[in-house]
Formats: C-alpha cells, sequence, structure tokens
C-alpha cells in the first residue's frame, strides 16, 4: 500500500515553503505600507457564506461531512466580507483588511471522481467606498505589489479588465433564457454559438464586433461607446484608465480592456480583473479581483456600507515565476558545528546556542567525529559551508 | 511563438491543408516518415503538436497549444473549456444510435428501459437518453462498438457514423441521429483575449 496525499492537495518541500514565505512576505510588506491590517478567516465556513449569496456554485466547494452544511473556502473574500458585515461593521470605513491563507476548490477529476485543488492565497480587500477611488487605490497597490514580487523579466505581464456593466448594456436586447446563452458564449469566447444564434443579424453582427473588441481601454470605450451608446460607466472608467494607465507603464504591465471577460466565480458586480503573465508557455493567471457591491447587500450589510473591494494573488503560481538567483534561500549558509570524541554533545550544544544568540543559522552534528576532516567532508551532506569544529 | 494541436488520423491531411492556406506549412507531419510530435512550419512562426483525437481539446484548454483542429463529437463528448472559432467544414459525419437489423426498434424511445447501450461517447449518450427520459445502462468501449449488439452485451449502440458501411457490414442501423459533425477550429479563451493579433489572423485566414 502507498500513502500519497488525495489528489489535488499540496504537499510542499522545504524550499517550496520558504519560497512561499519569501514571496507572501514581500507581498505583506506593501499591503502594510498602504495601511492593510491583517485578518485570518475561517478556512471552514457554513456553505450559506461559501456560496456567497449564489455567486459561487456549489460544485466548486469542498463539502465537509457535519451535522450541519460545512465545506472549505474556495477564496477568502466571502469569509472576510462577511466579517466586515458583522463583527467589523462598526469599524469606521474605508476598512483595510490583508489575509493570507490556503483555499481548496473541488474539481472533478479525469476519472470522474473529485479532486481537490489546494492554493495558497494572498490578497487585500478595501470596504466602504462606493465611488471609482476604490479601483483607482485598489489597482495602483495592485501594480506596486507587482514590483516588490521582484518577478522575472520579460514575462508580458498583462492586466486585464471588464466590468459587468459592460456586459449587462451589451446583454441588454436578450430576453432571460437568451442572455445566459449569450453571456455564456461570450465569457468562454465561442464565436460559433454566436454566429449560429437565430437572433437578428444586426443584433448578431453587434455581439460579434463586441467579441473582438479589446485592447488599449480608451480605444475600446469609444468603439463601445458606437456600438451601444455612450453611457455613463464609459465615462467613468475613461476616469479610472486615465489614473492607472501611466502607473501600469512605469511598471511595465499592459492594460487591456475586454468588455466580455468575465471570471470563474460570479461573486462581482463591478469591475473585474486578472493580472496575467506569460512565461514560456501558456498564460499564467497570478491575481484576480473585482468590485463585490451585490455579495455585500447579500450577507447583509448596512446601505451605505454595501461596497467592497479586493483582489488575491495566487502564490503557488507566482513560485514559479521568481528568478533562481533571487530566491532568499537559507538553506545554504549555515555553520555545522561538530565535536570531536573528547568532547559531548553538550558541548556542541551550548556552542550552537553562543552561535544562535549572534543570529547564525547552525546546525549540530549529532554523532562525534573522529577527526576534522571527516566534518569538513560531511558540510555539503548538512548543506552548511562553515564548520565550527569543537575540541 | 503559435502551438497548434493537430489530431492524427483522418482530419491531419485537411487540416495541414487549412493551416496552408492560413500561412502556416506543417505538411511535414504528412511524411509517412516523419516521427516527431512537435513539428515546426516552415516559416518557423508555429509548431504543430501531434496529438491524439481525444487530447486535442486538453492541449488547447490548458493553453499550451493556442489553437486546435478536433472534431465536434469530441468537444460534446468532453466538453472542455475551449473556445469554438471556426466550422471547418470537413470530416463531416453523424453521432447516432444503432441497433440490430432485426432487433424491430425504429426509435431511440422504443427501446426498453434499462437496456444496455454501448459506446465510447458515454457523455454524449447520457445526455441524449436524459433529453428522452428513457432510463439506460451505459456500457464504455473504447473501439469497435458494433461488437456491442453482436455479442449481446449491449441492445443497442451510440458511435459515429460515416458511410454507415461499417454498421451494414455487421448487420446494424442507425435508428436515431444525436448531432451531426464536422472539424472545429478551437482555441485558448484567455490566449485569445490576450493575442495582440497573430492568432486573429490565422483564424479570419481559416474562416474564409
Amino acid at each position: 500500500m502507498t500513502f500519497q496525499p488525495a489528489a489535488g492537495a499540496r504537499d510542499l518541500n522545504p524550499q517550496q515553503v520558504e519560497r512561499n514565505q519569501v514571496l507572501s512576505e514581500r507581498l505583506a510588506s506593501v499591503y502594510r505600507v498602504w495601511g492593510y491590517e491583517e485578518v485570518a478567516p475561517p478556512r471552514v465556513e457554513r456553505m450559506s457564506t461559501l456560496k456567497a449569496g449564489g455567486g459561487i456554485d456549489s460544485k466548486d466547494i469542498v463539502r465537509l461531512v457535519a451535522g450541519e452544511p460545512l465545506g472549505l473556502r474556495p477564496e477568502m473574500t466571502a469569509s472576510i466580507a462577511r466579517a466586515a458585515c458583522t463583527r467589523l461593521a462598526n469599524r469606521p470605513r474605508p476598512l483595510r483588511l490583508w489575509a493570507v491563507g490556503t483555499v481548496f476548490e473541488s474539481k472533478e477529476s479525469v476519472d470522474g471522481g473529485i479532486s481537490i485543488e489546494e492554493n495558497l492565497q494572498s490578497g487585500v480587500e478595501l470596504f466602504g467606498v462606493h465611488d471609482i477611488a476604490a479601483e483607482m487605490e485598489l489597482l495602483s497597490l495592485l501594480l506596486e505589489t507587482m514590483e516588490a514580487l521582484e518577478l522575472k523579466e520579460n514575462l508580458g505581464t498583462s492586466l486585464l479588465i471588464g466590468h459587468t456593466s459592460l456586459m449587462n448594456l451589451i446583454l441588454k436586447p436578450f430576453c432571460k433564457v437568451q442572455r445566459e446563452i449569450v453571456k455564456k458564449a461570450l465569457i468562454n469566447y465561442d464565436r460559433l454559438t454566436i454566429e449560429t444564434l437565430e437572433i437578428d443579424k444586426e443584433v448578431k453582427n453587434i455581439l460579434l464586433s463586441v467579441q473582438e473588441c479589446r485592447g488599449y481601454p480608451i480605444d475600446v470605450l469609444t468603439d463601445l461607446a458606437t456600438l451601444i451608446g455612450e453611457e455613463k460607466i464609459i465615462l467613468s472608467l475613461k476616469r479610472l484608465f486615465m489614473t492607472i494607465e501611466p502607473i501600469a507603464t512605469e511598471h511595465g504591465v499592459t492594460i487591456q480592456l475586454d468588455p466580455t471577460f468575465q471570471p470563474h466565480f460570479d461573486l462581482y458586480s463591478g469591475i473585474v480583473f486578472q493580472l496575467v503573465c506569460q512565461d514560456n508557455s501558456a498564460p499564467i493567471v497570478i491575481a484576480k479581483g473585482g468590485r463585490y457591491d451585490e455579495l455585500m447587500n447579500r450577507l447583509g450589510a448596512e446601505i451605505n456600507n454595501q461596497a467592497g473591494v479586493g483582489f488575491s494573488y495566487s502564490i503557488d503560481k507566482l513560485r514559479e515565476l521568481i528568478p533562481q538567483n533571487k530566491d532568499n534561500s537559507t538553506s545554504s549558509g549555515s555553520i555545522l558545528v561538530a565535536f570531536s570524541s573528547d568532547k559531548r554533545l553538550e558541548d556542541a550544544l551550548k556552542r550552537q546556542n553562543e552561535l544562535h544568540k549572534r543570529g547564525l543559522r547552525a546546525i549540530v552534528e549529532l554523532n562525534h567525529c573522529k577527526k576534522r576532516d571527516e566534518a569538513i567532508s560531511l558540510l555539503a551532506k548538512r548543506n552548511c559551508n562553515q564548520l565550527d569544529w569543537v575540541d | 511563438m503559435i502551438t497548434v494541436a493537430l489530431a492524427k488520423g483522418a482530419l491531419l491531411k485537411d487540416s495541414v491543408t487549412r493551416f496552408a492556406k492560413a500561412g502556416l506549412d506543417f505538411s511535414a507531419v504528412l511524411d509517412p516518415d516523419n516521427r516527431q510530435l512537435m513539428v515546426p512550419s516552415s516559416c518557423g512562426r508555429a509548431n504543430a503538436l501531434l496529438v491524439r483525437n481525444g487530447d486535442v481539446p486538453v492541449y488547447v484548454a490548458y493553453g499550451q497549444a493556442q489553437l486546435g483542429v478536433v472534431g465536434y463529437d469530441v468537444l460534446r463528448e468532453q466538453q472542455m473549456p475551449v473556445a469554438q472559432l471556426v466550422d471547418l467544414g470537413f470530416g463531416g459525419c453523424r453521432m447516432a444510435v444503432a441497433v440490430k437489423e432485426t432487433s424491430g426498434y425504429l426509435r431511440a424511445a422504443e427501446l426498453p428501459p434499462h437496456c444496455r447501450v454501448a459506446s465510447k461517447f458515454t457523455n454524449c449518450a447520457r445526455q441524449f437518453f436524459d433529453e428522452l427520459d428513457l432510463p439506460v445502462d451505459l456500457v464504455h468501449l473504447t473501439g469497435s462498438v458494433e461488437l456491442g449488439p453482436i455479442t449481446g452485451i449491449a441492445e443497442a449502440i451510440v458511435d459515429l457514423v460515416a458511410t454507415g458501411r461499417t454498421l451494414k457490414d455487421n448487420g446494424l442501423i442507425a435508428i436515431e441521429d444525436l448531432f451531426q459533425s464536422t472539424a472545429r477550429l478551437v482555441g485558448h479563451p484567455l490566449s485569445l483575449r490576450l493575442d495582440r493579433g497573430n492568432l486573429q489572423e490565422i483564424i479570419e485566414a481559416m474562416r474564409s
């Protein structure tokens, strides 16, 4: 019998754990200077909270066998938003919170069974700001964290932005049944489905044009205004992009507005975005987020507090995008404390303690060495580069 | 670099022809002596991955290939998150329910409840019989499905029918079609969204 972790569960080695900690700390240091406070939401929640008022499908949640319907969190926003609406409801707004932790998503495996996809996430939530100032702070913070992460160069990072109001404007001419079909086709970029829809030819052509409408935000908004009319949301988004664009350029990130882009979780009711890197192969979504005022409403926030925006980074995906030489690994650079047959382990432990007090990383060789040369030969094996010989 | 997933087998020759029209020459994959599974185009702009039919949507869904050519039957069976871009028209066939010629069944709804149905495409079959509200026991076979009714392992089969000759030669008859299938150009949705025009150019050329 072999003992393996459950399919999809993470079983990290020391180097991966260390890299996770380095990345989490790099992100946290930026969150802190922006005035965000750390919270630790529960991993286990009631299904009603996890489903985020219908935003998340129960098949995406790993359910627990318990007396009441419980599950493992598939993301952290719903839990933090619940706290913001309840025990933190009286805290002054804007309320700035951040959290790091594991999330669990339920996936259907190839053999038809269920596998758990476990991911380490780090993200922020900003509550109580109704206007576009929230998006401006959030995206500026996101772009600043990009610099702190010290990722590999030339990753061709893009910030893909959509807006649920833009999608609603596009879907406005359709009845409820058609609306879901068209929305699904647009989100999945399923051009053939749109082409085969039995709808007015002119409306179909607008849909096909909208499907291809993406790129430089100001140009896209101008194109959209001609396709679906000059709406208030378009003017509001123009202001956001005027602010964000120079910051993005400074950080080497290309901003792309894509009206038909929507994420997998239907949490959001406003701006939605994903930060995407292109390494050697497929594009990798390293961070995602958006505005979720509707969720705040469903969680019972007071009317003047029904505002929330946030993003989260996937640390597991970032780990592969840090250059090896920038890895702050402490596995090398250690001192091996070894002792001769004339001394005892207690002497070596005393010496190790002295080194620790000086802030040095030292490990002790538990068995005595016959000669100093024998101890030196152990250095590489013990992953140390210096010997402290107790004789 | 653009990566394209091509299905080995019946669709390969036509797929290569259509990509050639879009300026990507992968004719090297048609060379009977070729043993390479990743073949560069003659212009060096793209690579073709030579994979099994059912693996095309997998490579595209994971984004390792930005584009791919695969039959609609495979897309319906696998339900992978890929964007269907162009109906390429070739590789035409139909997914059908077939029974023994002597069985007397004329429509799928006449099959007895809980009868056994053999198929390689169990998801398509499940969906079809669910919509008919007819409970059946599905038997998954990976090939030579026509043997199902002959050997008695199943009373009916759900399989692809091109000319109908294999069915006829094995004493079977198609009684109902599930859907028509042709080759489709598919793409990775996120790569398509991030495309700076290179993929779009190929898609447009393949559409015409």
